[in-house]
């Protein structure tokens, strides 16, 4: 479902900032109503980074590390956003594509680097445009995402923060890395 | 009683034997007892005032010597009454309604007040009761006078002071004891368990032991009674639990066993629970008990070969002992009760009261067995799964009651009649070593001993981490010692120091390796057992002999080894050894020989399994085969390759129906394991000489030997183990069917080729087969050819998983660091075959078998 969702989405982003305004409505086709849970989880410190020119933000305390490019080596028979793994001294771990993720056009940037993401035990790297800054943000900034209809979609955000005149995105990076989704992602490209 | 206060009586034991090995010259040594005095006896609840109040004043009397006493015999004197008036605090404590014990706090106390040089009668000035008249009672005891029988508290509590050199003290000990045998009253479990003490104590008082056993047996005798204590506590609460959960006192006829049995099956519902406890202690019990259990099994077929080894014996006992003991602190009823009765049993054997002989043996085996299984079914409580008994409990345990019944009936005379066995003790004098007699410090001196040769358990999951970790560190100090500035002219020094650190990583590394190294040992010695109770079931006799036991294998290795091993044992024994007819007729000794051997070999284990039976039959396999369709004919087959088709799946089942001598059960997943742990196996065989089996595995599952092979740009590790061999194809061996699927001829052999850079959509990997290699790889008797750039090496590598984070890859068992620290994907060749038979999808093209 998800994965039909991605696979056939137009860009999710970006967003005309002149257009946004504040519908509490919520896609029902997705069903992409944030949950409680993440609703707490907009606010407190985030690492923000670029991605095709956009700002987003990653909660904290799901950081592992930031690692600058690392040789990866190509898993073959893997969904196309999985770059393929790395030895983070001397554990392999998996490396997402962000871009590919979001059905972005390649990087052109020279210097691209690795964040490394653990959710509870797992650990996964995320590859970004550039890291920027390590954030507070607080509740109040924070507003739902709007709701774009079915061109756009927004699922894998926890909202949009607004503060000192930029808009970050809030990543809710447990669904961009959901197993099952990644899972049905890998059956789809096999 | 809470639980504190259960635990002070410990505590002042702990102070005691500090009390006695302080000196009235040092105050120093006495600064900690004087301390943990005044502590305790604030712990103390306000209903236990005098002793207390007793305790008080033994801290301050302590503080006392060295400061306002003076004199080395008033010191003496002091302490001399500090001490007793610990012990009779103790008493107290574990007794606090026995008069007996409140009077020796009065006493103490006295003699506290004498020792400080204060009048004697203020303690009874103090006291709180008025209404005791203790002089005259404290004098009696004093005098010798007849004293009140103790109780079975009283007992306990007595026993954990009393030295086997106080007779009188044991006298009244066993009195109390006696009665409480005949005491109608009594729970039966009590009052056998009562016996069974004063059995033991009667040896310590008839002299019966040697010196240095006394304090075993008193400690024994200890053991007994605390588990009566239990039982009565527990049958008082089953009692007030309901009359449902009652136990038949009235019904119980014949003594002894339904005596025994009574308060485990009345109580089963209960007693079959997980008993609240700290599950940490309950899970070290567990593997407590495996280990002692294996040790008792290997003592039991020691013995079966030698029935007078006492220090077999021994090993036994202390271990059926031990579990008793421990489940029974932990209230594990089920396993205590039956631990109890194979304890007993072998007591007997101990003291030379029965031979070990006759059915007793094989009991003893089976009785380890339930023990065993309970202990399992404990560590499956753990996790869940509702506690069961073995179905051979009941009856395992009526024989064992049996087996000690069967002269219960002169059971005053055997115990009193150990005396009469003078083997048994001459045997057993010199082979114990001697021991201290106070029996604090021999119990300490015990622990140290364990410790010198102890182990602590590490999680798996961090040594594997520090593995890792150290397997990092070598390709890091290998990044050092080859970068390019390292051997520059003007840094010698530097490159000195760089091979220096490389020998330690390295050592760091083997170290590394070989904390995951475990003996084989009790893996053989499973065998050990299976031979015998095999042998035993179809008639044979079999002498088992296994060799290089000490081999270390990986951890994990050991219980994948375990199963096949288990079917070619069984089978060697089973359907290779003739009968004891057959061998005499064929002019070999009757008994059959079944060799069992470890060792190393060039960085992989050689498990040899050999037999002097009568060989596999080639013949008949052959005509097997060909009507199983396996081979059309045997003609270019060589020996090797016609015992390997034992191997096929079915094939078996089949010769075990025609009794074919061949050793069919399950040949086919012996070798399906040993692939699995990328080992081979390989038969060799003469008729009438004997079969020999041949295991190689590798030395640890987490190492793999792999062939590194490039493919394009990219790298990939093929396990060595399923590489039949490589070869670069003339144009001339190639060929195509139906213009898709490729084939590629070696010698005589066509089978299919795939080309791994277009299963993984490599880009820019060689096309021209001719001028790339082929690499064929087998699982079982299925061949492909992989077609692949070059060979890049042979390597040692350390299988790792792709990370949670991603769902299996098909045709990747996981990845390895290789030496430039990038990752390498290790195919996993059984699953390639699937995915590339699937691709096929068309008419079979494999020369399948399966």
């Amino acid at each position: 479902m998800m994965r039909d969702v991605v696979g056939r989405s137009g860009t999710l982003l970006p967003i005309d900032l002149s257009t946004v305004q504040h519908p509490f409505e919520m896609s029902t086709a997705t069903g992409a109503v944030p949950a409680e849970s993440s609703l707490a989880r907009r606010s407190g410190k985030f690492l923000t980074f670029f991605l095709a020119g956009e700002e987003y933000g990653l909660e904290i305390l799901k950081v592992h590390e930031i690692l600058g490019m690392l040789p990866i080596t190509r898993i073959p028979r893997a969904p196309d956003f999985i770059l393929g793994v790395i030895n983070l001294r001397g554990k392999v771990i998996p490396i997402m594509d962000l871009r590919t993720r979001f059905l972005m056009p390649p990087s052109e940037t020279a210097e691209p680097c690795i964040i490394v993401t653990q959710i509870q035990r797992v650990q996964i790297g995320i590859v970004v445009d550039q890291v920027s800054e390590v954030c507070n943000i607080a509740a109040g900034e924070v507003e739902d995402t709007p709701n774009f209809g079915a061109d756009v979609h927004t699922e894998f955000l926890l909202g949009l923060a607004k503060q000192g005149g930029r808009v970050k995105l809030l990543l809710d990076i447990d669904r961009i890395l959901d197993m099952k989704e990644l899972a049905s992602a890998s059956e789809a490209a096999a | 009683m809470t639980s504190a206060e259960q635990s002070l009586p410990d505590l002042l034991r702990g102070v005691r034997a500090e009390l006695d090995a302080a000196t009235p010259g040092d105050t120093a040594t006495l600064a900690r007892p004087r301390a943990k005095l005044a502590w305790i006896a604030s712990m103390l609840p306000t209903q236990r005032g005098e002793a207390r109040r007793l305790l008080d004043l033994a801290a301050e009397a302590a503080s006392a010597i060295g400061t306002t006493l003076e004199g080395e015999q008033e010191h003496q004197r002091c302490l001399n009454a500090v001490r007793a008036a610990v012990g009779a605090a103790i008493e107290h404590l574990a007794a606090p309604e026995d008069l007996g014990g409140e009077l020796l706090l009065i006493q103490a106390g006295q003699q506290l007040l004498r020792a400080l040089g204060r009048d004697h009668q203020e303690w009874m000035r103090g006291m709180s009761r008025g209404d005791v008249t203790p002089h005259d009672t404290a004098s009696e005891i004093i005098e010798g006078q007849p004293v009140p029988p103790l109780t079975l508290d009283d007992a306990a509590a007595l026993l954990l002071m009393v030295e086997p050199s106080e007779r009188a003290e044991m006298e009244r000990i066993r009195h109390a004891l006696e009665a409480l045998t005949e005491d109608e009253r009594e729970v039966p479990l009590v009052r056998t368990l009562a016996g069974d003490a004063v059995a033991s104590i009667r040896r310590v008082l008839d002299d019966v032991s040697a010196a240095e056993d006394l304090v075993t047996d008193l400690a024994e005798v200890a053991q007994f009674v605390n588990l009566a204590v239990r039982a009565r506590d527990d049958a008082a609460e089953w009692m007030s639990a309901g009359p449902q959960l009652a136990i038949p006192i009235g019904a119980v006829e014949g003594g002894f066993v339904p005596a025994l049995r009574a308060p485990a099956t009345a109580h089963q519902g209960v007693a079959d629970a997980l008993p609240e406890g700290d599950r940490e202690l309950i899970a070290d019990f567990v593997v407590e008990c495996r280990e002692y259990l294996e040790s008792a099994e290997a003592a039991l077929l020691k013995l079966e070969a030698n029935p007078t080894d006492i220090e077999a014996i021994n090993t036994v006992f202390r271990a059926f002992h031990t579990v008793k003991g421990t489940s029974g602190f932990l209230g594990l009823d089920v396993i205590t009760t039956f631990a109890h009765e194979a304890e007993s049993l072998f007591s007997r054997v101990r003291d030379g009261e029965l031979p070990f002989a006759g059915r007793i043996p094989d009991l003893a085996l089976r009785a380890a067995d339930v023990v065993k299984a309970l202990v399992e079914t404990v560590d499956k409580a753990l996790h869940g799964t509702p506690m069961t008994r073995p179905g051979t409990y009941d009856t395992v345990l009526e024989e064992l009651a049996r087996v000690a019944a069967g002269d219960m009936s002169t059971g005053a005379e055997a115990a009193d009649g150990i005396a009469a066995t003078p083997t048994a003790e001459a045997e057993e004098g010199p082979a114990r070593p001697r021991l201290v007699q106070a029996p604090e410090q021999w119990r300490g001196e015990e622990r140290r001993d364990q410790n010198s040769d102890s182990s602590i358990r590490v999680r798996t999951d961090r040594l594997d981490r520090l593995i890792d970790m150290v397997s990092e560190l070598v390709i890091a100090h290998t990044m050092i010692a080859q970068d390019e500035s390292v051997p520059q002219v003007g840094h010698h020094g530097l490159g000195r120091k760089v091979s220096h650190a490389g020998k330690i990583v390295r050592e760091l590394h083997d170290l590394s390796l070989s904390m995951r190294m475990v003996p084989l040992k009790p893996t053989f010695q499973k065998m050990t057992r299976l031979v015998r109770d095999v042998a035993h079931n179809v008639g044979k006799e079999v002498e088992f002999i296994t060799e290089g036991d000490e081999t270390e294998i990986d951890r994990n290795m050991v219980d994948a080894l375990s199963d096949p091993l288990v079917h070619m044992v069984r089978n060697a024994v089973d359907h290779g050894i003739e009968t004891p007819d057959e061998r005499i007729a064929a002019g070999k000794p009757r008994h059959g020989s079944v060799r069992l051997s470890a060792k190393h070999s060039g960085g992989s284990v050689l498990v040899e399994l050999r037999d002097d039976g009568r060989g596999l039959d080639k013949d008949r396999i052959v005509v097997k085969a060909i009507e199983k369709g396996l081979i059309e004919s045997a003609a270019k087959l060589a020996d090797a390759e016609i015992f390997n088709l034992i191997f096929a799946p079915g094939f078996s089942t089949a010769t075990q129906v025609t009794a074919l001598s061949g050793r069919g059960v399950g040949m086919d997943v012996v070798r399906r394991n040993i692939e699995s742990l990328r080992g081979l196996v390989t038969i060799s065989s003469v008729p009438g000489e004997g079969t020999l089996f041949t295991l190689r595995l590798p030395l640890t599952l987490a190492v793999t030997d792999g062939m590194l092979v490039q493919v394009g740009p990219e790298r990939y590790v093929i396990p060595t183990t399923s590489i039949h061999m490589s070869f670069r194809p003339e144009r001339s061996a190639l060929s195509t069917i139906a213009g898709c699927g490729e084939m590629v001829r070696l010698r005589d052999e066509v089978m299919p080729m795939f080309r791994l850079h277009k299963l993984f959509s490599v880009v820019g990997a060689q096309e021209d087969p001719c001028a790339a290699l082929v690499v064929v790889v087998s699982i079982g008797s299925q061949r492909v050819a992989l077609l692949v750039d070059a060979l890049l090496g042979q390597q040692q590598v350390v299988a790792k998983s792709l990370g949670e984070g991603i769902g299996k890859i098909e045709g990747v068992s996981g990845g390895a660091i290789l030496g430039d620290g990038r990752v390498g994907l290790i195919l996993d060749v059984a699953e390639l075959l699937v995915m590339l038979r699937r691709r096929e999808a068309g008419p079979n093209q494999l020369r399948s078998v399966a």
